[in-house]
This record gives structure tokens, C-alpha cells and sequence, in this order.
């Protein structure tokens, strides 16, 4: 294993509820809800790469889940951490208070898939049209498209 | 966005100046908006979708080999980026591996790429600086590229180069010496354009010091690309994670460090030497064999896969999820510009309007994946509407000003 | 020109704007959700190699000053009032020029969710210009046909 994501093992080890290496040079960090914020200043103070995308998969109705993905990249290396939201409770700590830059990956992820992100800077819609309906998110798999 | 106190020595008068959407030199729409006290911007926002068609929800409903050409008209500029970080996702899924030849050739076009869009954005940049005749010249001799570009694959835009486990078109000897002389008279070109931006003063007035990104900011923000290299932080996917193609031939970082717009103008240029080098290498050093592996399936295994390609602007990122079938379950594209433009905000904070346009040029935004426009409201409520161009004629007359004093 | 022109000095006038809009046709450009590839080859009409302005067509920021309205790609909803808004403040007449697969029948991004359609279910348009992207070439030949067609139009208007 590369010593960078050793380290990243080290750093995430309090909170992982489990830690998956699915291919070389990655590292797969499943957390709960809650140790979001922790576990991201832990990487921050480490300085540990940067925040590159937030992913957002619908796992469909049948589970009602939608899982969360926090990439973070250092050279070849890529952390993701993994977080499980149920549509009942779509909640998620913004990340914007340790990672700015991380406000239109949140705007993004909120429109697309209904995740109310708590204490975002700027709710606003990024990509959506003005007209687009309330509470329709178009990456939620029931969302089908016509065509 | 954020918000930083803004030098108020004078008096101050508050504004909002919205930006765009359309813009007459620029090619795809945005929105931002500008608070201004007096000329210093104080607060920016965006808002993007003009161009937001829904790519992501519509690959879930192609097929996987349909989706390489939706996923390629993400963007017409770095349309090879994105088939290319699509491809490779897809063949690490399938466990396949694109044949040697096939490596160098995409990484060949890749690298041409890289020159037309860095030629395409040193015009744009020129053109917001009111430097048209620097616009026309670069764009003359883009045409070189996109020349060299036809004649490898048919076509100016949109080369359709990749197909999944490998290349559709192999290069000749005639091709490649038709590359290699394209390459020689660029590379002259480019000492010349080296030459005018680090030296024309009133170029360097629009950018030395203009937009400064500290390496730490650069850091924390995580701008990718140019962008960053531009701050000192090294930070280039052919370097760091080649994968299994920039494995075969080697890459030199290429740096700046004073991280200002003059700084993002230069690394782009050194740049392009480093890109005609790689081109000369491999084009020299081609390996024999089949363009494409012999089987590819037409469903991709269950799994999930995350591949990254350096775009001309930096990181293009892909997350592909495959549930087993002919379609994927999902695929997240990540540009290069959304992560550079947040950064691009926070450093307007503080500036000069009249530096905006230069500033957001600098990061070569790309904005099928972005828009623009200007709003201006006073604290009255009063609301002006700029366009882009009304800014960029702001910009350029204020300078004309200053140099007249 | 509502003095007592007679139909003979309008038909003059007619005839003087006309050869003014086909010698100089001034040209707004507007992307309602392309990919950039039709842009970029817009744009490359206007540079050395091509250089479409030697013919008299200027590209400008102003719907105000437009004869001919460029639209690329498909048309997407956030885009879609924009558009209106800028084929309804250019003056009369006017003329739209669809360029590219995406602004003809919305191509590769056909049922996309936020793509509502191709340009003329949106704006009348006058010419076609198909490729993705079509070459600087194709798009400077679809210019001149649609001047040459203008052309006609005056003389059998007048005479
Ligand atoms: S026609 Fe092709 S090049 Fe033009 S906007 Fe559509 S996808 Fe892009």
C-alpha cells in the first residue's frame, strides 16, 4: 500500500465503519452520517490532497438510500468516503465551513438528488433551471425521462 | 461565497454587477454577479445551466458504446478528455487493457489537443485584454493543429478518436510527418508568443500581479491544472498518475510560482513546448501492433471505477458505476472548471472590476459546463444590467486610462 | 419617411437597405446550451484563415444592431426565454441561422431532461447548417446562401 493512503488509513481509522482498498491506489472509507465534519478536518489539518468531486448515487427506491461519495486525491491516490443517506432523512453536514470551495459540489449534489445540505453558504440552484418543479431531482433513479 | 473585507478608502457606493449570459467573443452563456464597492468587488456569485442539459441522467438510458459520443460533446474543446477518462473507466471495469499503439495514439491526440486549446485560450485571453491583434495571430495558428487534427481523424471538433478498448484510426508515416512539420513551425510561433507575454508592458500590465493565488490558497481550494501549476503546486494527473498511459513516456512538471495571471499565461505557453515534445517522442518511438483488443463485452461487469485524465484545465474526474448491464447505473463527470471556478470568485473578492474578465479568463473557464453576465445594483435597488462585453470595454478603458497618466 | 414618400422613392430606399444588409450583414451569436465545438468554428470564421469580415459580416455583442441571429446547440429550458428575448429585440427583418446537429434536431442530447428541443420549436429559422460542428467553410457557404436568397427577395417584393 502506498504510504499516502497508509496515512489516510491512519487519519480516518477513528470513525471508519469500514475500510476497503477496491483498487490499487484507492482507499474506500464508509462512515456514519455524523463523523462527515470530523473525519474532514482530520484530512484537512493533515493536509491530506484536496476535496476533487462530491458524488451523489441513488440506490434506488427498492432501498431508499442514496450513498454520498467524498473524493479526496493526493497524487495517484484516492480516498473515498462513503455515507449512507436515507431519502426520509436527507440530511448531510456542509462541508464549506473547513473546505470553501466545496459550496458548488454541495449546491450540485442538493438539486440533483434532494439532499438537504446543512449550513451551505448558498442553497441556490448551480445547474437547474429557475422553472425547474420543486422537489424533482433528476438523478434520482424514479426521476425517468421522457425520450 | 466568501466574503472578505474589501479596501474602503474612498467613499463607498455598493453595487451588484451581474455578468452575461451572452457574451459575443466568448462561446456558451453564464451568469455571475458582482457586489462592488466602488470598484472593488466585494462578493461573487454565479449562476450556471444555461448550458446544463442533463448529460449525467441521459447516460443511464444510452448504451455504453452511445455514451462515448454523448460524453465526448460534453464539451467541444476537450472533447478527447472526456472520452478519453470515459474509456478508460470503462476498460478498467471490463478488465481490459487498450493495446500499445492504441496508448500512444490517444495520448498523441491528447497532447494535440492541449495545443489547440491552449492556442484557443491565449486568443481569448488576448481578446479580453483588448489585445486583437494577439487574438488573430494565435487563432492563425491554431488552425495549423486543428489541420493536423483533421487529418489524423476527419474531423476539426469532436474527434471520436477513442473507442472502447482502443483507437479508431491508426497514424501513418505520412501523417506523422505532416505532425512533426505542424509541430516545428508551432514551436516557433510559441517562442514568439513566449516572448510577447512576458515582455509587452502593456500586456504585463493587465496580468503581472493581477489575481494573485497564493500556494496555500491554491492548495485549500483545490484548483487543478494550469491554475495550480501556475502557484507553485505541482499538480499535473500525467505526472502523478499516469495510469497506463503517460507510463510509457515521460512527462516534465512544468511551474511557476508567482501564481498571478502573468504566471497562468506563462505555464500555459511552457506548456505547449512540453506537449510538442511528448508528441515528437512518441510519434518517434511508436509501438507496432492492433489498434483495438479483440474482444470487448457489450455489458460491462458490476463494479465501480473512478479514472481522471488531465484536461488542458486541469482534472477531469469520472466515477463510473456499472450494474452489470448494457447501460451504466451512473456516471459523474466532475470538469476541471467547476473545481477552478470556485476559486476564481474568492480571488475576484478585493479586486478591480475592470481585472474581472482577465481574472476569469485566466483559469480558461469552459463553460458547457458554465455561464455569464453582469448585474449591477446600487443599494437603492437600482438595478443595471451589463453584458460581458460592457465589462470587458470597462476593463480595457480603465487601463487605457491609467497608461495615460 | 412617412412624409409623402412616394411608393417609387420607397421602393429606392428598399432597394438601398437591402444591398446594405447583404453587403454588410451584422451577426449576434447565441449558445442555448451547445457543447462549444459549433461555437469555436464560429468563431474560427472570424479569424485570419477564413475571415469571414472581409465580406462585410461583423459579429457583435448588441441584438439591437443584428440582421442575423447564429444560434447553436439545443435548446435548453434555463436558455430557452433568453433566446426569445434576443430574436424579439433584434429589428425587423431578421434572420436566424441554425448551426449545427444539436440546433437542427438537438442530436446526441435528445431527450435529455433539461433539453427542450431544436431551435425552430423555438425561433423561426431561415437557414440550416448541419455538421457537429459543422467546418468554418459550410458555415461561411450557408451565410452566402442565405444573402443570395435575400436577394430575390426586394425584386419580386418591388417590382
Ligand atoms: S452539433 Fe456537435 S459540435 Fe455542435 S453543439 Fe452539437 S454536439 Fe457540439
Amino acid at each position: 500500500m502506498d504510504v499516502r493512503l497508509e496515512t489516510a488509513v491512519s487519519l480516518t481509522k477513528p470513525w471508519a465503519t469500514e475500510t476497503a482498498e477496491p483498487a490499487p491506489y484507492r482507499l474506500d472509507v464508509s462512515l456514519e452520517r455524523e463523523n462527515l465534519l470530523p473525519v474532514i478536518s482530520a484530512l484537512f489539518a493533515a493536509e491530506w490532497g484536496y476535496l476533487s468531486a462530491i458524488t451523489g448515487v441513488d440506490l434506488g427506491t427498492a432501498v431508499g438510500v442514496v450513498e454520498v461519495l467524498y473524493h479526496f486525491c493526493e497524487g495517484p491516490c484516492i480516498v473515498t468516503l462513503r455515507l449512507r443517506v436515507p431519502y426520509d432523512d436527507a440530511q448531510i453536514d456542509s462541508v464549506c465551513s473547513i473546505i470553501p470551495s466545496a459550496s458548488f459540489f454541495e449546491r450540485e449534489l442538493s438539486e440533483m438528488l434532494g439532499i438537504t445540505i446543512v449550513g451551505t453558504p448558498n442553497a441556490d440552484r448551480l445547474f437547474l433551471p429557475d422553472d425547474w418543479p420543486l422537489g424533482v431531482y433528476p438523478l434520482r433513479k424514479e426521476y425517468v425521462m421522457q425520450g | 461565497m466568501m466574503t472578505v473585507a474589501a479596501p474602503t478608502t474612498q467613499k463607498s457606493e455598493k453595487f451588484i454587477v451581474p455578468i452575461g449570459p451572452q457574451h459575443p467573443a466568448l462561446k456558451e452563456p453564464g451568469h455571475f454577479e458582482f457586489a462592488v464597492d466602488g470598484e472593488i468587488v466585494t462578493d461573487a456569485t454565479v449562476r450556471l445551466g444555461y448550458v446544463h442539459r442533463g448529460i449525467e441522467k441521459g447516460t443511464e438510458s444510452r448504451n455504453w458504446a452511445q455514451n462515448l459520443y454523448l460524453l465526448e460533446r460534453i464539451c467541444g474543446i476537450c472533447s478527447h478528455t472526456h472520452a478519453f477518462a470515459y474509456v478508460l473507466g470503462v476498460e478498467q471495469l471490463a478488465e481490459v487493457e487498450a493495446p500499445p499503439r492504441a496508448r500512444a495514439i490517444r495520448m498523441v491526440v491528447a497532447e494535440l489537443e492541449r495545443v489547440h486549446s491552449h492556442f484557443l485560450w491565449l486568443g481569448v485571453g488576448a481578446h479580453e485584454a483588448g489585445f486583437d491583434t494577439l487574438f488573430m495571430y494565435s487563432w492563425r495558428d491554431r488552425e495549423t493543429v486543428m489541420d493536423l487534427l483533421e487529418s489524423l481523424t476527419g474531423n476539426r471538433v469532436n474527434y471520436s478518436a477513442c473507442v472502447l478498448g482502443g483507437v479508431k484510426f491508426d497514424i501513418n508515416g505520412e501523417q506523422t510527418k505532416g505532425i512533426l512539420e505542424g509541430l516545428d513551425f508551432l514551436e516557433k510561433r510559441t517562442h514568439h508568443y513566449l516572448n510577447v507575454i512576458q515582455q509587452d508592458a502593456l500586456f504585463l500590465q493587465r496580468t503581472r500581479g493581477v489575481g494573485v493565488m497564493t500556494q496555500q490558497q491554491a492548495r485549500q481550494l483545490g484548483v487543478v491544472g494550469p491554475t495550480a501549476r501556475a502557484s507553485g503546486v505541482a499538480r499535473d494527473l500525467r505526472i502523478d498518475a499516469p495510469g497506463q498511459h503517460y507510463n510509457d513516456f515521460n512527462v516534465n512538471m512544468i511551474l511557476e510560482t508567482d501564481g498571478d495571471l502573468a504566471a497562468r499565461f506563462v505555464v500555459r505557453i511552457r506548456d505547449l513546448f512540453e506537449s510538442y515534445r511528448i508528441i515528437r517522442e512518441i510519434l518517434s518511438n511508436m509501438p507496432e501492433g492492433d489498434l483495438v483488443v479483440k474482444r470487448m463485452p457489450r455489458k460491462i461487469k458490476a463494479g465501480e471505477t473512478i479514472s481522471r485524465v488531465e484536461a488542458p484545465r486541469g482534472e477531469a474526474f469520472y466515477y463510473i458505476k456499472s450494474n452489470g448491464s448494457e447501460m451504466p447505473e451512473r456516471i459523474k463527470v466532475r470538469t476541471p472548471t467547476l473545481c477552478n471556478m470556485a476559486s476564481v470568485l474568492t480571488l475576484t473578492v478585493g479586486q478591480h472590476l475592470a481585472d474581472v474578465p482577465m481574472i476569469l479568463v485566466g483559469i480558461d473557464p469552459c463553460f458547457s459546463c458554465n455561464d455569464r453576465s453582469v448585474t449591477v445594483t446600487q443599494p437603492s435597488g437600482q438595478r443595471e444590467h451589463w453584458t460581458w462585453e460592457q465589462v470587458r470595454r470597462f476593463g480595457i478603458e480603465y487601463y487605457q486610462r491609467q497608461g495615460g497618466q | 419617411m412617412t412624409l409623402n414618400v412616394t411608393q417609387e422613392w420607397q421602393g429606392v430606399l428598399d432597394k438601398i437597405k437591402n444591398w446594405a444588409r447583404i453587403n454588410s450583414p451584422w451577426a449576434i451569436h447565441y449558445n442555448s446550451g451547445s457543447c462549444n465545438g459549433c461555437d469555436i468554428e464560429i468563431l474560427a470564421t472570424l479569424t485570419p484563415r477564413y475571415d469571414v469580415e472581409r465580406f462585410g459580416i461583423k459579429l457583435q455583442g448588441s441584438p439591437r444592431h443584428a440582421d442575423v441571429l447564429i444560434c447553436t446547440g439545443p435548446v435548453t429550458r434555463q436558455s430557452r426565454d433568453r433566446l426569445l428575448r434576443i430574436y424579439e429585440q433584434m429589428p425587423d427583418p431578421k434572420f436566424v441561422i441554425a448551426v449545427g446537429t444539436c440546433a437542427i434536431s438537438g442530436g446526441v442530447f435528445q431527450g435529455c431532461y433539461n433539453v427542450i428541443g431544436h431551435i425552430d420549436e423555438v425561433i423561426p429559422v431561415n437557414m440550416y447548417i448541419p455538421g457537429c460542428p459543422p467546418r468554418p467553410e459550410a458555415i461561411i457557404d450557408g451565410v452566402v446562401k442565405l444573402l443570395t436568397s435575400l436577394q430575390a427577395v426586394p425584386e419580386s417584393a418591388t417590382a
